[in-house]
């Protein structure tokens, strides 16, 4: 029954800004119910914002290939193999980079906190584990959020954009931004003006980032060759320099290697005294 | 009493204007310090959910990593290129690395949310996370460092041996400082390029680790020209005058290429038109490009500036600020816009940095008195005031007058440009979230709906949302969808909700129970229209 993909399509135009999903994941997260509704915060994974009178959801987008699971250098965000984007709080050293890095501007901090971790929406995985839909999608009265199969559900958002092509803008939000995420959004009001970032790569983001990285290798063997090589032959250029100038027999010079190091980085006493 | 007042003159006057500032920063300093460790970052930091990383990010790390360039950029020049008149100056470069990357870390155990966890990325990897990499590249050139500036101390104790084995390890040493610091100097630029919807276009580009490392290379010679003649004026080494020039000369290309890469990229990215619109951006862009590396380049180029001790004391400083400045420009500049918030530190931010900093020269010259950092015969013998020998100032009054009109145009175009930025893009938003608020209008509640009416009603029953919920108090949830299922405007309500249902089940009792609300038995025609 699980999905394979897990998704949800969030139709705008049949929320009827009701707000039961942000108080059904508080009430699941064990969330204060006191901090407010219209932004995300580390208290509020699922919030409701009005844009030009349209409610908009926001939570995690748990994009197919998450910038802020990429960026966290010991892993305390990931993907993970049920599809929702997890969060280790016995790994996360509070570097806060998930926070730069994410396209969506989802994660959050507990700022006041001196033991703090970063706050998202997890996608109720522990409730899907055990066949459960997400809190929000299972306390959402309209069908606005829909549960299901990511392509399963780009389907349906394709037949409701061709049957009703005057009530939809012609694109589903999540489908191709950064990568794919497995939120999918749909509205009447072009998604610009509700304060949507439409202008999002559809690349990997990870994928700029392991560009640089994954040539690191090669900057570390072809650089240590050269810096050998040119030490080697700075060396013996010096040693050949001595042979001309006659302070050493040219088979001096055949055998010598090169010297080590410049003598005043490294002295010892004896060094010294040869000195004086 | 006119004795006592001596002494206290006395007491005071050894006490220099720049031990006061230091004493007083570290105090505040130390104030912050206590307030984030006990109540965390939020008490002590202007950060925000919006603006993550700041001041402790852009200067302590990034510029401290920076500037710390000259080690690596120094220990390659003596001992891989061989350039052995520049020795002299090596120690001293790798000793302001190594205090450099240490105070980098202090800087790290400020701003990291868990600090005491700094270690976990050597041990919980992911090697797709530039940041790791940074963590390890990092780690293992502080090790470096700390080997390569080891001598100095087995010179002071005469172990012999120790220095012996050293000599024999110390080239793969170089080469490996050299590698680890190619790396993390660009990878430091690298963090950003997983943000180009953040970054300004000014700064973003795929290209930011070659420019990391190319500034880091300049900021890092900058620096040891700097700290040169600080170490003149402060213990009266000598100056080496011919190394330093050499070394500006060598800041020249570096420089060149880097204003060069900069504008081919900034126009194969279509970018060129940003640096000629009045911004603030712009504006710190060409403080950083016209004043950090355009000028000293053409300063540099000229024989008779690098000549003077002024002129190469001048050019140096600018090299460092514009360093800064890019640094800066990247981490906070950079980011503001897309942000949405105006991040500006807060005092306690500040006083962190600047005793960071402070510490900085307090260490520096500890390890000048304690250890064999310059050669003795650099110094001046024993019992000459170091004051004494510094008669010339390195600065003329009209380089510090020149200095000072920079920063006041720098100041003043920043400001002017500034509220020209702000109107466009924060405040349309403002306006629709209070739209929206003052219309709630715009959420419709669906039309009464009539109930189908079977054979033994007393008449049919009529449901009106707006007696029921408001929609401004969030009310549909009271009902929807727990007890009833929303359907289609216009769909048949299903057998479900029958006389029984209602009569008999927790529907429309739920509320209907004498309590809230009427109960359902209590009158047929509080819902039955006859």
């Amino acid at each position: 029954m699980r999905p394979a993909k897990p998704a949800m399509l969030i139709d705008l135009t049949r929320c009827i800004g009701c707000e039961a999903c942000v108080w059904a994941c508080k009430e699941s997260n064990g969330l204060p119910r006191e901090t407010g509704v219209a932004k995300l915060s580390a208290t509020t994974w699922s919030a409701l914002e009005r844009h030009q009178g349209v409610a908009v959801r926001r939570q995690c987008m748990h994009c197919l290939e998450p910038a802020c699971a990429s960026v966290c250098p010991v892993g305390a965000l990931s993907k993970s193999a049920a599809g929702p984007v997890v969060y280790d709080a016995g790994k996360c050293i509070g570097c806060r980079y998930c926070m730069v890095g994410c396209p969506f501007g989802v994660p959050k901090y507990e700022w006041s906190s001196n033991l703090p971790t970063v706050k998202k929406c997890l996608f109720c995985f522990e409730r899907q584990a055990e066949g459960l839909q997400p809190a929000c999608a299972e306390a959402c009265p309209t069908g606005a959020t829909l549960f299901g199969d990511r392509d399963a559900l780009l389907d349906e958002a394709g037949r409701r954009i061709a049957a009703e092509p005057k009530r939809y803008v012609a694109r589903i939000y999540g489908q191709h931004e950064a990568g794919g995420t497995s939120m999918l959004y749909l509205s009447s009001v072009p998604f610009e003006n509700l304060g949507f970032n439409t202008e999002l790569s559809t690349e990997s983001y990870p994928g700029m980032s392991w560009n640089i990285l994954s040539k690191l290798p090669n900057v570390v063997s072809v650089g240590g060759v050269l810096l050998a090589g040119i030490w080697w032959i700075t060396g013996r250029r010096d040693t050949l320099a001595q042979a001309r100038r006659g302070e050493i027999t040219p088979e001096e010079a055949m055998e010598r290697k090169p010297p080590l190091v410049a003598l005043k980085s490294v002295q010892t006493t004896e060094d010294r005294s040869h000195e004086l | 009493m006119n004795a006592n007042l001596v002494t206290l003159k006395k007491t005071l006057g050894r006490l220099t204007l720049w031990q006061g500032v230091l004493l007083a920063v570290l105090a505040a300093g130390l104030y912050a310090t206590v307030l984030r460790f006990a109540q965390g970052l939020g008490a002590v930091t202007n950060l925000s959910d919006q603006f993550p990383w700041g001041l402790w990010i852009g200067f302590d790390v990034l510029v401290g990593v920076g500037l710390a360039a000259g080690g690596f950029v120094v220990a390659a020049t003596v001992h891989i290129f061989r350039i052995e008149r520049y020795e002299p100056i090596a120690r001293p470069a790798v000793l302001t690395a190594f205090l450099g990357y240490i105070l980098v870390i202090v800087a790290l155990l400020f701003d990291l949310g868990l600090p005491y966890r700094i270690w976990h990325p050597l041990v919980m990897w992911n090697p797709h996370s530039v940041m790791f990499e940074v963590a390890w590249c990092v780690t293992l050139y502080t090790t470096v460092l700390a080997l390569e500036f080891l001598p100095l101390v087995l010179e002071r104790f005469h172990l012999e041996k120790p220095l012996k084995i050293m000599r024999m390890v110390f080239v793969p040493l170089v080469i490996v400082g050299v590698l680890l610091s190619t790396l993390h100097q660009s990878s430091l630029g690298s963090l950003y390029v997983i943000v180009p919807d953040k970054l300004h276009g000014l700064w973003y580009t795929p290209l930011l680790p070659v420019f990391f490392f190319l500034s880091a290379v300049a900021g890092g010679l900058a620096m040891t020209i700097f700290e040169s003649f600080m170490s003149f004026r402060a213990f009266g080494k000598r100056l080496e005058h011919d190394l330093l020039a050499g070394l500006a000369r060598i800041l020249v290309v570096v420089l060149a290429v880097y204003a060069l890469i900069k504008a081919q990229d900034l126009a194969s990215r279509g970018n060129l038109h940003l640096v000629w619109t009045l911004t603030p951006e712009s504006v710190l862009f060409w403080g950083e490009i016209g004043l950090g590396v355009l000028l000293p380049m053409v300063l540099f180029a000229l024989p008779r500036v690098r000549a003077s001790e002024g002129g190469l004391f001048f050019g140096a400083l600018l090299t460092v600020m514009g360093f800064i400045v890019n640094r800066l420009n990247v981490a906070v500049t950079g980011m503001t816009a897309s942000s949405g918030v105006t991040y500006i530190p807060s005092w306690m931010e500040f006083a962190v940095t600047a005793s960071i900093v402070g510490a900085g020269f307090l260490l520096f010259a500890l390890a000048v008195k304690y250890l064999p950092i310059f050669p003795k015969a650099e110094l001046p013998p024993a019992g000459v005031d170091p004051v004494l020998l510094r008669r010339r100032p390195a600065l003329s009054r009209g380089v510090l007058a020149a200095l000072w009109v920079l920063l006041v145009i720098g100041i003043v175009g920043v400001a002017a440009s500034s509220p020209e930025h702000k109107k466009p893009a924060p405040a349309p938003q403002a306006v629709q979230l209070l739209a929206s608020h003052a219309e709630p209008a715009e959420v419709r509640l669906p039309e009464p709906y009539t109930f189908p009416v079977s054979g033994e009603s007393p008449g049919p029953v009529t449901f009106n949302h707006e007696t029921h919920a408001a929609v401004t108090e969030n009310q549909c949830r009271t009902c929807h969808a727990g007890l009833f299922k929303i359907t289609e405007p216009g769909t048949p309500v299903s057998g479900k909700l029958t006389y029984e249902a209602i009569h008999e089940g927790p529907l429309c009792a739920s509320c209907h129970n004498g309590e809230k609300a009427f109960a359902i038995e209590d009158d047929c025609t509080n819902c039955h229209q006859q």
